[in-house]
């Protein structure tokens, strides 16, 4: 169906577009629906959540992220003022505050959500296995897929790029599978055109790419893996059951955890993997409590009320902090060596069964396309730009066009909430 | 009147008709008492599934309804929504989960039916005891009490206030611009702070919407989220102000940690040794020194050292903004004193986003030392004073300076006490305000409609306190909507005013002080405006006079009593 | 068909935590005890100690209590007490000549799907184990 979703009401309490899902999306489309203002709320990928949900445990308390926002994901899904556009992503927009055309590509999913029951019997019979990207390479999915158990909403899409019949050749197995007749693979990406009166910006973050760091050894030994790949093997749902297990099926017996991967080569801190490592050191040390675990760093970054208790926590849980720049990862042998330099010009290596390198966290790869299209500057980083550093990070050049959690810099949860909550003060004020 | 209760039990496509044998099912809950029909449907969530059982409903003239179907989940809204387009009161009915904790669990085809029957007739034994609730509303007033005119303060009453929404923002000194209005520059922008002061105040002034109360404080808050009954004194006049709010902003900002606590830096006894405070008082333009950086003896400083976390180990906690405006001092000292030699004694460097770094690596190149001391004291004799620092490693050094500024731990002000009591907010162990929920609410205090922003709630710079103020005004704005009533949860607590012994029990197990004591009474009284539906205060009755709605112990027992038989 | 008797256990699901491990466990197809039935409530916090005892009286052989993950309960603080009125009903089934271990308490987080199979297949196991309530005969329905 291409054309117009209904424009419900203009000016005063018009409509809002609220790009990205994550916990800064969720947060400001729930409290502008309950404010009875009506939400479109656009997610690139199928499911919604952003990173936060692949967190099994957030620091400070070491809550269940999936339990945390499971309430308000359910809310979102029900909410009658909320809807949500997945596979979906903004290509143009036009006019200015209180007046905007949105013109949004919504990709076909070939499963039609009305039908479609969530029973994921159409998993079993696809015979394409690739890379689950939600897993961060650990696992694999099948080209019709939802990306992790409990991911929502429970519709399964179509990859089209790996999916047989997509690439030419004959296969209905999904199809044959569903008892609903869910399976269409005749639907059609939708352009549709929607006015709002406000945008949110709520992209939220990528890791940075440590293979691009060869003294790390990332992708180069089995050993090194990256921050989110542990998130994932902590989590219950995910590839391991929450099982640390190393690729040779054996758990770590000594870890390594080195901060700061790619500060230097991106100019700034981000503010919140002093705080992962932590927490990633506590929630192993519950699984397997004889682990050894090291973090390298070169300044402690816990800033704020909590944070610096949580940090002695660790410390006195038997974890140890050697300040240093880690120069080189390499492998001997079954084991990982770590070679590093104090902060005051020692050497010294570590031998370690697992290294977990903690990457900076960037932009999403696509924010200069939505800077252009939304007329919004970037730092040179790609963050979009606030209308008044120093003032307030949620205004920008633009009226009525607002940034909200790791799209504008890298920080905690707490802080992204904030932000979606100031969106949503800014924008409820304004219709006066 | 004669029940007349409807079953109904979906196939879900396959999903349940595949291993539950419906018509066993159906065969089985036909016959029970006050069953006027139980039929089955393919799909009773789709649009032709909810229309047919609306029809149903009316055909039947139903007066309860209980389906069998998928998770409540996923579902429960959907059907209430039938029963109220059918004229049916949506509580009175019961979905049963027949999908995800019985077919789809369950390998076995006979054990998967049972199970089956059993949940279907515990719901039908207990949908006869569900009472009819109505969504509640109540007044409530939009306006807004704002405590504190420091930035935080002044933000958040700019975008409260609007002409169906008053904000009445009280400070208990003679003028707004709390801490802010002595930063003579802030980072990273280098630009006054008393200039963005003035220049908010001006935008207050003309605002109609605000009134300012300055030299008072607030006396006394009773009431809750919506109706709270503020007592106002304007100390000056001796006046008293009484007035009506919906909720309520606590800005009332920091002090700093007393650094005389600490004879090692020899603050109080040394003669230039400062706090950050004592310094941005000397940049004021109009100020003791007219502006100028000055020693005690007149002449400029050729050498300041800069001693961070100051109360960092007694405290606990790390201040977050320290490090930064110890950048900005930096630049202010070059800028007057282009020859002045400055060194910085910190344990870790705190430059947290995507412009800190660089305000940082941009400051050390006019010429900056840090020096990383695990240890540092400060001596001094009449050739003037001697940082001592020790590294982690154990080496051990020393560094001569005509100024040290020490960067004392922010805490809390010094009326945080008076208001945890006044609003019945909690402090937590380092004396800040708690938030509802540390990640998901961290401007909402434990207590509904009272929200704590800026330096109150936690050490943070200037964006991060506006950005507060803005998500206080957001939660509010979404509330309090002028015009409109406050919806309440239907199922909430009640209290039988014939069965309560007046124990308190309850009151001191509600988790949102939604209970309170009558004293005329002698009973507990439940606020539904603040209760949140949890049954704790049911179950710790000893009476049984807390009853929760919806969950009430006769429609829990005959559940339990349908499965058990 | 399990082996030996057949048990019936009632199982006291938080809505916000337990009953969607229970949902995720369905959503999953795992195994989960058919003897095993499930009551909806709010907040582990809700589950009076009455109710408890009076299902072990009226025919339940084994009851579960789930709920948040301490400091993850939704209602802030009804789990504790869950703790706590649990603690105190199994030493008070103690002196009623009751078998305690008949009553578990078990916290399961939304997103533990597996973790519920676990913890019911393994209570339903050990209720198997130790066969009928012995005071179903007395008391039933």
């Amino acid at each position: 169906m291409n054309g117009e979703i209904e424009m419900d009401n203009k000016g005063r309490n018009s409509p809002v577009l609220v790009i990205g899902a994550g916990i800064a999306g969720t947060e400001a489309s729930l409290l502008l629906a309950n404010a009875g203002r009506k939400v479109y709320l656009v997610e690139k990928a199928s499911y919604i959540g952003g990173n936060v949900i692949k967190f099994e445990e957030v620091f400070p308390n070491m809550e269940c992220a999936t339990c945390m926002i499971a309430p308000k994901q359910q809310e979102l899904l029900q909410n009658e003022n909320i809807k949500l556009l997945r596979l979906s992503q903004v290509e143009a927009v036009s006019g200015s505050l209180g007046d905007f055309t949105v013109k949004v590509r919504k990709k076909a999913s070939y499963v039609n959500s009305e039908n479609c029951l969530g029973c994921s019997e159409c998993f079993d019979p696809c015979p394409v296995e690739v890379d689950n990207e939600f897993e961060e390479g650990l696992s694999k999915r099948k080209a019709i897929y939802i990306p992790c158990a409990g991911a929502l909403p429970n519709v399964p899409v179509i990859d089209i790029e790996n999916c047989l019949r997509f690439k030419g050749q004959e296969c209905q197995l999904c199809q044959e599978a569903c008892m609903l007749e869910a399976i269409d693979y005749t639907q059609q990406d939708e352009e549709l055109e929607i006015k709002v009166g406000a945008i949110i910006i709520a992209t939220g973050f990528k890791s940075f790419d440590p293979a691009g760091i060869s003294q790390y050894g990332y992708k180069k030994f089995d050993n090194v893996y990256s921050a989110m790949e542990v998130e994932r093997l902590l989590a219950s749902n995910g590839p391991t059951q929450g099982e640390v297990i190393l690729k040779n099926g054996e758990p770590p017996k000594s870890v390594a955890i080195i901060h700061c991967v790619g500060r230097e080569e991106k100019g700034y801190c981000s503010s919140v993997c002093c705080m992962a490592s932590l927490k990633v050191s506590r929630f192993m040390k519950n699984k397997l409590p004889d682990v050894r675990i090291t973090q390298f760093y070169p300044d402690l970054c816990i800033p704020g009320k909590t944070y610096q208790k949580f940090y002695k926590e660790v410390k006195e849980s038997g974890v140890e902090f050697i300040r240093a720049e880690v120069t080189e990862v390499s492998e001997s042998g079954k084991e990982t060596v770590v070679k590093y330099k104090s902060d005051e010009g020692k050497e010294g290596t570590l031998t370690v069964d697992m290294v977990i390198l903690n990457p900076a966290l960037e932009p999403q790869a696509d924010s200069s396309e939505l800077a252009n299209i939304l007329n919004i500057p970037q730092s040179k980083d790609g963050f979009f730009s606030e209308k008044e550093p120093d003032l307030t990070s949620v205004a920008t050049i633009q009226d009525g066009i607002f940034i909200a959690g790791c799209a504008q810099s890298p920080k905690d949860i707490t802080e992204t909430v904030a932000e979606a909550e100031a969106t949503v003060g800014r924008i409820l004020s304004l219709s006066r | 009147m004669a029940k007349k209760i409807g079953v109904y039990v979906c196939e879900c496509g396959t999903n349940i008709a595949d291993k539950v044998g419906i018509d066993k099912v159906l065969a089985a809950v036909s016959p029970l008492k006050d069953v006027e029909v139980a039929e089955r449907y393919k799909l009773l969530c789709s649009g032709d599934g909810q229309k047919y059982l609306k029809q149903s409903i009316e055909e039947h003239n139903l007066t309860h309804l209980v389906v069998a179907a998928c998770s409540p989940k996923q579902h429960e809204l959907t059907f209430m929504n039938v029963c109220e387009q059918a004229g049916l009161n949506p509580y009175l009915f019961q979905l049963v989960n027949i999908r995800e904790q019985c077919a789809w669990v369950t390998p076995d085809g006979e054990d998967a039916t049972n199970k089956a029957i059993r949940q279907i007739r515990a719901a039908i034994s207990r949908v006869r005891y569900h009472a009819a609730l109505e969504k509640k509303e109540v007044e409530c007033s939009p306006d807004v009490l704002v405590i504190g005119g420091g930035i935080a303060g002044i933000k958040a009453s700019q975008v409260l206030a609007a002409p169906d929404r008053k904000v009445y923002l009280v400070e208990k000194t003679s003028s707004l611009g709390g801490k802010v209005r002595i930063f003579s520059k802030l980072f990273t922008n280098m630009e006054s702070g008393f200039n963005l002061i003035e220049q908010e105040l001006q935008s207050l002034v003309e605002n109609e919407n605000i009134e300012v109360l300055t030299e008072s404080e607030v006396e006394e808050i009773l009431g809750f989220l919506g109706n709270f009954e503020v007592k106002v004194v304007k100390k000056a006049e001796d006046k008293e102000l009484n007035f009506n709010v919906g909720a309520v902003v606590l800005a009332t900002g920091f002090e700093l940690f007393d650094a005389k606590g600490l004879p090692q830096y020899g603050y109080g006894r040394l003669d230039d040794v400062y706090t950050s405070l004592e310094f941005e008082e000397m940049n004021i333009s109009d100020g003791p020194t007219k502006g100028k950086i000055l020693l005690k003896n007149g002449k400029p400083p050729e050498s300041v050292a800069i001693i961070h976390c100051v109360g960092r180990e007694e405290k606990g906690y790390c201040s977050k903004v320290c490090c930064l405006y110890s950048l900005k001092f930096d630049r202010m000292l070059k800028s007057q004193l282009p020859g002045v030699k400055i060194s910085h004694f910190y344990s870790d460097l705190c430059v947290p986003g995507k412009s800190y770094q660089k305000f940082y690596e941009d400051t050390k190149k006019i010429g900056v030392t840090f020096v990383r001391s695990a240890k540092t004291e400060v001596s001094g004799n009449e050739k003037g004073l001697t940082i001592k620092y020790k590294t982690e490693a154990g080496s051990k050094g020393d560094s001569a300076a005509d100024m040290v500024i020490l960067l004392p731990a922010m805490e809390n002000s010094g009326d945080a006490q008076k208001f945890a009591e006044m609003l019945k907010i909690p402090l937590d162990e380092k004396n800040f305000f708690v938030e509802e929920h540390r990640l998901l609410s961290p401007v909402a205090s434990a207590v509904e409609g009272i929200f704590v922003i800026g330096c109150a709630q936690g050490p943070q710079n200037i964006s991060e306190s506006i950005v507060q103020s803005e998500a206080a005004a957001g939660k509010i704005l979404s509330i309090l909507v002028p015009g409109k009533k406050l919806e309440l949860e239907a199922k909430t607590s009640e209290i039988s005013e014939s069965f309560c012994t007046g124990c308190k029990t309850c009151i001191d197990v509600c988790p949102y002080g939604a209970i309170t004591f009558d004293e005329a009474r002698k009973i507990s009284v439940v606020n539904e405006v603040l209760c949140h539906g949890c049954g704790n205060c049911a179950a710790a009755c000893p009476s049984g006079a807390a009853k929760l709605k919806h969950f009430t112990f006769p429609q829990i027992y005959q559940e339990l009593a349908g499965v058990l038989r | 068909m399990e082996e030996g008797f057949t048990p019936k256990i009632v199982g006291f699901l938080c809505n916000w935590c337990s009953y969607n491990a229970a949902d995720l466990a369905g959503a999953a197809k795992l195994e989960v005890p058919s003897s095993l039935s499930v009551i909806r409530v709010m907040c582990s916090g809700r589950v009076d100690p009455v109710l408890a005892a009076t299902a072990l009286l009226r025919g339940a052989d084994g009851v579960l209590i789930a709920g948040c993950h301490p400091g993850d309960c939704h209602y802030r603080e009804g789990n504790y007490y869950a703790r706590r009125r649990f603690a105190l009903l199994k030493e008070t089934l103690e002196t009623l000549g009751l078998d305690s271990n008949r009553l578990m308490l078990a916290w399961i987080s939304a997103s533990e799907g597996r973790r519920f199979g676990e913890v019911t297949n393994e209570f339903a196991k050990q209720i198997r184990e130790m066969g009928p309530n012995p005071m179903k005969q007395k008391t039933s329905l």
